[in-house]
């Protein structure tokens, strides 16, 4: 569906509009659509307001301003007939069955023949939708269940009926696959899908187990959080982000839905005081406040939770659980023993595996696509068969057994052995017929992870990794912690470019860490500037420079391919490539001036240089300094790839991934394209104003630190950037050679380092996250 | 025959030009104390020291203390002294003017407290454990125990002690027994037994203070379960004066390799009345106020001893005639030279000095860091200062006393076979100076809170108040050849520490194992840099020095003699710590 030009997306609630947003995002137009209001005279106002609320929204539905330009809004009333514009209708309205149908009736007579339909419905079965409808619609409808928010959440089911046309379900699968991002999980007509089918029963299963064995929500949620690889939040503190409202109405229909036989019903009781919570507003974050909530009586913010037998908040008390340390990273030991602790996670996550093996075959046949689905949907870091090959199916067979609970036939199956196996450096999954079948990644997708699965390193050492991507193509992988960058990667960098050089094409930068790089190792700076080792700081800086210099005048290509955040040293990667291949969520930024720093390693150079040659801009040697001033001085970091390009972090030639898999096929097709008759760049000199640019950048500065917007050290840290910006001593009759704008880089560098201010704020933010405003 | 005059000069260059004290008393505040005030307390107390103190160390080390019906007799000559030093009002030198002390500088009243402890060990324990359980009870107790007991601790009529140590727990205090309970009156009663009691019992004052931990009922386990607690030999009636006998009474006193007129008492507590000294669970860092005070002050008693060893040696070196110089007799009037004309002589003699030396002027260094931390009017100085203190703490206590008790033995070498018999003196010296290695945390643990803690705390924060100055010093002088050993040594220091600091995080025995080395290695550096400024104020003065050229061409000396011959020790250390654990770890504990 690479041909889709416009979607139309009827309903404008929170998950409407989200999906029309990262539509949007991905520079497809579309027709928002929503009922005509009782009251007043804007016939679209329920869309428009929909989409200014979310233009507001933290985090942002739309990853640039000009993304929300391509929704256009209307009303069904007035506007349905222009579904007719439009290549895929999403239909995203309240839950009830007979506004659906009679919207789907509709919809039928005015789209095109054979234009997508889909329903984002999350409990409605897909044979029920399309009840009395024709057979022509049938064939044409899905349903596509995404996440919220959409544009951050990667999970989407897709659930095809007997009818549904494959061909057409492919293209709308892959539109959400490619264009949208969504990692696409086909799942059967049954209720609940997977994703939330297993996630209700295991919250509902978490919350009955926490009462009945005496829990606090705090301890609840520390036994779910870490041990498991499932996030913080646990159960309850999920719950207070979804809503606890929701949680009845999503049991009430599991329940109606699901058949007498399924486990769901004996975990799903009622909860009194759930329901008095609901009812007294308590519903979550977006109430009075849910599980937890910050209270702020006295003045002061003190974080609170509530006592699940007494429904009373109390201050938050941290759990004390010493059988957690005492387990690790042995689950079975952690479900296993006496004790609240160990009854607990074996009850709430021992019966959730078993749930699990049971959605084969009735949720879809594919044990991967459970983990998948939990993993995105959920942000599990291990799916429930992941978990299962942890503790062992035999394991979990007599467990289930002791417990009465039913032994679904694939986990039977996988007694005596792994759900995954990896045979021939292939990753395999088993199957309900017993054996081992091949997980194929669909075309386009190429990941480092299954490369490592079989080869060699082609460099390596403690901070970062060099493999072969096939085709003459290196890939450099940061491998330090947090891809903190240190010295050691930037001599790997060195021998990597000498390689390079001498056997392969092109390279590429790339990891699949959650963040391409933070930034520079500062621990290791500050504890070198606290013992006055400046040489060697100085020589770290250096040498960085001399290897982005040596990547950007390489005589060959090198592709960034960043995901996350690029901040720092990790954007300058970035400013030094020739091409960059961004993922859509990337986060770039020249952030050095939070810690009190400034760019070293030619991210000052990089920038001067862009914006001295992007179109548009005023004549003369003062603006573009001024441009980067603001940007470096306020470190400000790109909220999305889009955003990065405003900033001239990414050039008009380089190119977005929408989804995080095919990163690094598209960065590595990118590169070869360059390695055709590939030529380095030419360095340039640019003009710039020097002491009178420094000046007026000074004194601007000066005006903030009287109305209190920049602190005292800010002045200190915003001159020494300035100077560098400016071109120190330089004269406007003359050009500045970049060799000489790293000079100024390093040698600023090098006073703020010596500055108490500078390392306050580097030891501020190394131990608290947090920016100093000193 | 011990011998011990203050060393004014030394004292007096310390203070007043290498931390020139005129800018220091303007940055605390008090312009008021003038060098000449100064000067003139060290010279008093220098007599204090020399005419009533000395005296009393080798007669108090042959008497000892006796335990009579539960009373402690300190050895004769002790109660009339301690009358004296409180009448001279020396145990209320550097504390607050608020409880009746006198308010000077810690540059000063370390200055003194050094003198005491070289001319008397053993009596320097008494006030100066006084001197800390008021500091920390200053810094800790409650409005109504500051008024009723600081002022009779500051004027020396009460005594204080600190009560750690029990059979089993040394080191490992989270182990500790003894028992707080709780009773109506909002005090405490506290029960079990302690031992290792410095000065727990004893005749000089009419009332002791003990500062005991102990643990509460329903206490968390471990450290984080001990609270402090003020319990008073007699309890005070309503008028301040001592009235009823309290629980806490002496059961016995230990027989010690030295340091023998000093009570070091076991104490029994039975239904002991006492009171919470700052807040439940958190005694720990109540006893560290007292503790790091101490620390700091043992340290002192290490320089203190190596001192009189020195001037003992010195004289009799000079005084004692064997052989000839090996470059033909120096003396051919009298039947042989005095040893002094001996290289071997010298070079202990000159090792002696230099680190006694370099030692005061760091000790005095450190003091200035005392006060700032409490007076200077900048809270990022008042902060910068107490980091500095935390950093050099370990330092001065494990490299002071180890090098109190190798330097007593050194000079007690140039004595031959009489400084192995009692009537010199200098058998007490050394075994007096081998304490000091092992109160207040042994050495070994000394090292490890410098490694362990000091170090990796803020990412090496506390190490930049020494590091920024040395090297800064370095680079202002780099012209200078007299500064060359010390940006060597400087240089080994700074990559140890940052090899340390890399090789630890993955592996903190190897923390462990370079510890003491590395402490020795940081200590060697400090020495060297007080010496190369030693020796840069000596050069700027010499030139108009007249009669004091002598002076400070010795300073002149000394600081090349530590610059040629101990400081180059700081690369073997730096080799040592690169080996690593491996070695050191590998036999299986059974080979031992």
């Amino acid at each position: 569906m690479a041909d889709v030009q416009k979607v139309a997306v009827i309903g404008s609630g929170v998950m409407g509009c989200g999906i029309a947003a990262q539509i949007a995002n991905a520079g497809v137009r579309v027709l928002l659509l929503d009922i005509v209001p009782r009251d007043g005279t804007n016939r679209n106002a329920v869309a428009e307001a929909a989409v200014a609320r979310a233009l507001k929204t933290e985090p942002a539905p739309f990853m640039s301003a000009s993304a929300a330009k391509l929704i256009e809004t209307g009303n069904i009333d007035d506007d349905l007939a222009r579904v007719a514009e439009c290549d895929w209708i999403v239909e995203v309205v309240v839950e009830r069955l007979d506004i659906k149908q009679a919207l789907y009736r509709k919809l039928d007579a005015v789209r095109r023949p054979g234009t997508a339909v889909s329903s984002n419905t999350s409990t409605i079965p897909l044979a029920q939708l399309i009840d009395g409808m024709p057979e022509t619609f049938a064939r044409d409808f899905t349903i596509t269940h995404f996440f919220n928010p959409p544009r951050y959440m990667r999970l989407m089911e897709l659930v095809t009926g007997p009818l549904t046309d494959p061909a057409l379900a492919a293209r709308v699968a892959a539109f959400c696959d490619i264009a949208l991002g969504k990692s696409v999980v086909s799942c059967k007509d049954s209720p609940g899908f997977i994703a939330n089918r297993l996630g209700i029963f295991w919250m509902t299963g978490a919350v009955s187990a926490a009462l009945d064995q005496g829990l606090t929500v705090e301890e609840a949620d520390a036994i779910m959080g870490r041990p498991f690889g499932i996030p913080k939040t646990g159960v309850f503190g999920l719950m207070d982000l979804v809503g606890l409202d929701l949680g009845p109405h999503i049991n009430a229909s599991m329940a109606s839905a699901l058949p007498a036989s399924d486990a769901f019903h004996a975990i799903n009781r009622e909860a009194p005081m759930l329901q008095k919570m609901i009812a007294d507003g308590y519903t979550g974050r977006k109430g009075r406040g849910g599980f937890y909530r910050l209270s702020k009586a006295g003045g002061k913010r003190v974080k609170e939770a509530v006592d699940l037998h007494t429904g009373e908040y109390r201050a938050e008390r941290a759990a004390d659980l010493p059988e957690l340390a005492a387990a690790g990273r042995d689950l079975r030991r952690l479900m296993t023993g006496q004790g609240k602790v160990a009854a607990f996670a074996w009850r709430v996550m021992g019966h959730m595996m078993g749930y699990a093996a049971k959605l084969v075959p009735e949720a879809t046949d594919e044990i991967a696509s459970i983990d998948e689905a939990m993993r995105l949907g959920y942000n599990w870091r291990h799916g429930p068969f992941e978990l299962i090959d942890m503790v062992g199916a035999d394991w979990l067979i007599e467990r289930l057994r002791a417990d009465d609970f039913a032994v679904a036939p694939i986990l039977e199956r996988a007694a005596g052995r792994t759900f995954y196996r990896v045979e021939n450096g292939v990753r395999q999954q088993l199957g309900l017929d017993g054996e081992y079948h091949d997980i194929v990644r669909p075309e386009g997708v190429l990941m480092l992870e299954d490369i490592k699965r079989t080869a060699k390193p082609v460099l390596r050492n403690a901070s970062a990794a060099v493999w072969d991507i096939g085709d003459g193509v290196l890939c450099f992988e940061f491998t330090s912690k947090s891809n903190a960058l240190d010295e050691q990667i930037m001599a790997l960098m060195g021998k990597t470019v000498a390689l390079v050089k001498q056997s392969y094409k092109a390279l590429v930068i790339y990891n699949e860490a959650p963040n391409f790089s933070v930034g520079a190792n500062l621990g290791l700076a500050l504890f070198a500037a606290n013992i006055a080792a400046w040489m060697q700081v100085e020589s770290m800086v250096a040498t960085g420079q001399e290897v982005m210099q040596k990547l950007k005048y390489a005589p060959f290509p090198v592709v960034a391919a960043p995901a996350g955040m690029a901040l720092g040293g990790g954007c300058e990667f970035l400013l030094h490539a020739d091409a960059v291949q961004a993922y859509a969520e990337t986060y770039a930024g020249l952030v050095e001036c939070g810690v009190g720093l400034l760019p070293g390693w030619g991210g000052c150079k990089e920038m001067l240089g862009r914006w001295a040659t992007a179109p548009g801009q005023p004549k003369g040697p003062m603006p573009a300094p001024t441009r980067v001033f603001e940007m470096i001085s306020t470190a400000k970091v790109g909220k999305s790839a889009a955003d990065a390009a405003e900033m001239l972090v990414l050039r008009p030639t380089d190119r977005v991934t929408m989804n995080r898999y095919r990163l690094l096929a598209d960065a590595k097709t990118r590169a070869l394209e360059l390695a055709v008759d590939y030529t380095p760049p030419e360095p340039r000199e640019i003009v710039l104003p020097g002491p009178s640019g420094k000046l007026a950048l000074d004194q601007a500065v000066a005006g903030f630190r009287k109305t209190g917007m920049a602190t005292k050290h800010d002045v200190t840290v915003s001159g020494e950037l300035a100077r560098v910006l400016t071109g120190g001593d330089t004269d406007i009759l003359d050009t500045v050679k970049e060799s000489r704008i790293l000079d100024l880089e390093r040698e600023a560098f090098m006073r703020l380092l010596k500055t108490s201010g500078t390392l306050a704020r580097i030891e501020h933010m190394l131990e608290t996250g947090k920016p100093l405003r000193n | 025959m011990q011998v011990y005059k203050a060393p004014l000069r030394d004292m007096q260059f310390v203070m007043h030009e290498l931390h020139n004290s005129a800018a220091h008393v303007a940055e605390i505040g008090q312009t008021d104390v003038t060098a000449e005030l100064m000067d003139s307390v060290l010279e008093e107390a220098g007599k204090f020291a020399t005419d009533i103190l000395l005296p009393l160390n080798a007669s108090g080390d042959e008497e000892g203390c006796r335990l009579e019906n539960g009373v402690v007799r300190t050895p004769k000559g002790f109660v009339e002294a301690y009358k004296k030093f409180c009448e001279g009002g020396w145990g209320g030198l550097s504390s607050p003017t608020e409880y009746g002390g006198q308010g000077l500088p810690e540059i000063l009243g370390k200055m003194v407290e050094e003198m005491q402890c070289s001319a008397n060990l053993s009596f320097g324990l008494y006030p100066g454990l006084t001197h800390g359980a008021t500091l920390a009870l200053e810094g800790h107790g409650s409005e109504e125990l500051k008024r009723r007991y600081l002022p009779k601790m500051i004027d020396g009529s009460w005594a204080g002690t600190m009560c750690l140590t029990e059979a089993h727990c040394g080191t490992d205090l989270g182990m500790m027994r003894t028992k707080a309970t709780p009773h109506e009156d909002g005090s405490y009663r506290i029960n079990g037994a302690k031992i290792f009691i410095s000065a727990g019992e004893h005749d000089l004052t009419e009332n002791i203070v003990h500062l005991v931990l102990a643990r509460m009922d329903g206490a968390p386990r471990g450290i984080k379960g001990v609270s402090m607690f003020l319990v008073p030999k007699f309890v005070p009636s309503e008028d301040g004066r001592p009235g009823a006998r309290n629980g806490v009474t002496c059961t016995a006193i230990e027989h010690k390799m030295g340091l023998k007129a000093s009570a070091t008492t076991q104490l029994y507590f039975d239904d002991a009345v006492g009171w919470l000294v700052g807040e439940p669970n958190r005694g720990m860092r109540a006893m560290f106020t007292m503790m790091n005070a101490e620390r700091l002050s043992v340290g002192i008693q290490g320089l203190a001893v190596a001192e009189t060893a020195y001037q003992s040696a010195a004289f009799y070196a000079r005084d004692r005639i064997q052989g000839r110089a090996l470059s033909g007799a120096k003396y051919p009037e009298r039947a042989a030279d005095p040893i002094i004309v001996h290289p071997d002589v010298r070079r202990s003699l000159m090792t002696v000095r230099a680190y006694v030396e370099g030692c005061r002027a760091l000790s005095g260094w450190v003091a200035t860091a005392l006060d700032l931390e409490s007076k200077a009017a900048d809270p990022e100085r008042r902060q910068e200062a107490e980091e500095f203190v935390a950093i050099m703490t370990p330092v001065v206590k494990a490299l002071f006393t180890d090098l109190g008790f190798e330097l007593s033995s050194m000079a007690l070498q140039v004595y031959g076979g009489h400084g192995y018999i009692r009537d010199h003196g200098m058998e007490q010296l050394v075994r007096d100076a081998r304490i000091c290695m092992i109160y207040e945390g042994a050495n070994g643990i000394q090292a490890l809170d410098l490694v362990g803690r000091k170090m990796p705390a803020h990412m090496g924060r506390f190490l930049r108040q020494f590091f920024h100055p040395v090297q800064a010093f370095i680079e202002t002088n780099s012209d200078d050849p007299k500064v060359l050993p010390l940006a060597k040594s400087f240089a080994a220091l700074q990559q140890a520490t940052a090899h340390l600091a890399q090789v630890s995080q993955k592996d903190p025995e190897e923390a462990g194992a370079a510890a003491t080395d590395y402490l020795r290695l940081m200590g060697l550096v400090a020495l060297g840099f007080m010496w190369a400024k030693s020796a840069k104020v000596a050069e700027a003065k010499l030139p108009h020095a007249n009669g004091d050229a002598g002076f400070y061409k010795a300073k002149l000396t000394t600081a090349q003699f530590f610059a040629d011959r101990l400081l180059p020790q700081t690369g073997a250390l730096w080799g040592a710590i690169k080996a690593g654990k491996a070695s050191m770890m590998e036999l299986e504990e059974a080979a031992f």
